[in-house]
């Protein structure tokens, strides 16, 4: 078939995400890990890895089984294989925080739940890596090229992080200590940046040019920026392993990184305006006000690490510096784009079978936008009072904070359920003409 | 043994181009008694239908890399036999409705198309041109037994589409 039905467990994917994300917010409120404790200690990796493989990675993917096939129009490769993978990824995170709570102690004789869950975690994104990989390679334009990237960007994540779990528990001398040190940022550069962050870039430029009624931007002009990205992630990578393995000092590699890694986030930008400019919709929707925040806080993102980098506090500050990036631009984009994506799904796989036959409502009342804006501004407002309160160095402010941020978060959370049981649809319009009402976690497609 | 002309969709494919007129311009240069050789990187089910309708059989062979070569062998299907009856596109009638759906927001294409498409007598046909592929309406043209044919125009900022009825 040509075309793109719906992704049968998007949902499910989404449902899980929005848990582990609830249950970051309550690790930070609780103050367990950053910033009471060390950045580096076991108990914030427990944090980062909730927050990047369970709420961020995990929406990612259960957003690409959907986004991939309708950038191809194409069926995936394998659809059968997005359940089981759902299932590795919950059962391999879960078994890989139990890890880190042994590493800290917290749990007796554990370690080995370290290489167990990095297994666990191959397993399931392997799946998810073929899959979309081998869709996307059938139309490899625009935004798929991005995708293409973040995915060889997430095997080198996964793979650093496998060799860091095997070696956590296979070897103890100094050598090792070191090498880990070395490791984690290369690690955290290709997740962050290359898996998530030109991901999140070149699905967002279908989705802005799309529900703003803009041209899509040229290729050879989003080529330049996956470009700048795709280098920025490998000379981080491949440049840093060999640092690594000559025992030189990381500091060129890096600067040459973060230099590429700027020039991304500003022929991005330059992307994301032209975008604007060019629309013909003058009106903007809820989802794209809330995306142009997550842009902000993006653009901020450069400015922060800029000015942290001039006056020699990066090292210092690198915790702040990443929760702008994690909660501020990437959280915050992959919750806007959520809210609009399960009120389209909600309203295909509902209407779409008896649409032009009976009457049925618009995407746009399916949602209540002026109730849900305030949950994002909540949201939003909440990640940048959090981030100032980590640069002044504050951790009972920034539980606050974070409390903020999940309140927020639980108010955008209710809205979308809503969506999903078309609460807000009125009755005559709500189910005609032997519509039914959909699954909450996932579509009957 | 047939004779074979070559057509290799895939460069078109991979730039994200509709391959569809394409292969039918090389079909109406076949002699009588020639086939197809086609390449493309994807199996093209749609077109197996579309080429039973003209009288060709087909065979595929995997390629590497998810690649198809596909050979069109005319003679042993008696055209116009497809399932739903339907004849060739060629034979399709004027649109009697016309859609520019350009400016509208999405999905707001797919209602239209939708609506105008069940208002359609058997066999008859409506236009449309829109800004994208509509990706989520082939399903459900399909499932209501509809036909289409679409295209982006050479421009490349309008797709155009024709949807038949089941007659």
């Amino acid at each position: 078939m040509i075309g793109a039905s719906i992704s049968r467990w998007t949902m499910s994917y989404f449902a899980m995400a929005v848990g582990w994300l609830l249950a970051a917010q309550a690790i930070m409120v609780a103050g367990f890990g950053f910033p009471a404790a060390d950045i580096a200690s076991p108990d914030t990796l427990v944090l980062v890895h909730v927050v990047s493989i369970g709420w961020l990675s995990t929406a990612m993917c259960g957003g690409l089984f959907q986004f991939v096939p309708v950038l191809t129009a194409k069926p995936l490769f394998a659809e059968k294989w997005a359940l089981p993978a759902l299932g590795l990824l919950t059962a391999g995170l879960t078994t890989l925080l139990a890890g880190f709570l042994a590493l800290g102690g917290r749990l007796p004789d554990g370690l080995w739940l370290l290489p167990a869950g990095a297994f666990l975690l191959v397993a399931g994104f392997g799946l998810i890596i073929v899959d979309l990989g081998l869709t996307s390679w059938l139309r490899p334009t625009g935004p798929t090229r991005f995708i293409l990237v973040g995915l060889a960007s997430l095997c080198a994540t996964v793979t650093f992080g496998t060799v860091f779990a095997v070696a956590l528990v296979s070897c103890s001398g100094s050598t090792c200590a070191t090498m880990l040190d070395a490791g984690v940022p290369l690690h955290a550069i290709a997740g962050v940046g290359g898996w998530l962050t030109l991901t999140a870039m070149g699905v967002s430029y279908r989705l802005l040019s799309m529900f703003m009624l803009s041209p899509d931007v040229d290729d050879r002009t989003s080529g330049t920026t996956l470009l700048a990205g795709a280098l920025a992630t490998a000379v981080a990578v491949a440049g840093g392993i060999i640092a690594v393995a000559l025992s030189s000092g990381m500091n060129v590699i890096l600067s040459i990184a973060a230099a590429l890694g700027l020039a991304t986030i500003a022929l991005y930008g330059r992307d994301v305006i032209a975008i604007f400019r060019a629309r013909r919709r003058r009106q903007l929707e809820l989802n794209i006000r809330m995306a142009a925040l997550s842009f902000v806080s993006l653009g901020g993102t450069a400015l922060l690490g800029v000015m942290l980098v001039l006056t020699g506090n990066f090292a210092a500050h690198v915790g702040a510096f990443v929760y702008l990036v994690v909660f501020g631009w990437l959280s915050g984009l992959v919750l806007a784009k959520l809210y609009k994506i399960v009120a389209f799904l909600t309203w295909l796989e509902t209407y779409g079978p008896v649409m032009g036959r009976s009457p049925t409502p618009r995407v746009q009342d399916l949602v209540a936008e002026e109730r849900a804006s305030k949950w994002f501004v909540t949201y939003h407002a909440a990640v940048w009072v959090g981030m100032l309160m980590l640069l002044a160095d504050q951790p009972s402010a920034f539980r606050a904070t974070a409390m903020a941020m999940a309140i927020g978060t639980i108010g955008i959370v209710r809205e979308v359920v809503r969506t999903r049981r078309l609460a807000d649809v009125a009755d005559p319009l709500r189910l005609p003409g032997g519509a039914r009402e959909p699954h909450l976690l996932f579509a009957r497609n | 043994m047939a004779e074979y002309i070559d057509v290799d969709v895939r460069p078109l494919l991979r730039a994200g181009a509709e391959p569809f007129s394409l292969i039918m311009a090389a079909l109406d240069r076949l002699e009588p008694g020639q086939g197809l050789r086609l390449f493309a990187t994807f199996k093209p089910i749609p077109l197996f239908g579309v080429m039973a309708d003209r009288g060709f059989e087909h065979s595929e062979v995997a390629l590497d890399g998810g690649e198809w070569k596909v050979l069109f062998t005319p003679g042993r299907i008696t055209p116009a036999e497809s399932p739903v009856g339907a004849p060739a596109f060629d034979n399709w009638p004027e649109p009697v409705v016309k859609l520019d759906s350009r400016d509208l927001d999405p999905p707001e294409p797919m209602v239209r198309i939708l609506a105008a498409a069940e208002k359609l007598g058997p066999g008859e046909t409506l236009s449309a041109l829109l800004r994208r592929e509509p990706v989520f309406l082939f399903p459900q043209l399909e499932k209501r037994g509809f036909r289409w044919l679409g295209g982006f125009a050479p421009d490349g900022s309008t797709y155009e589409l024709t949807v038949r009825a089941p007659s």
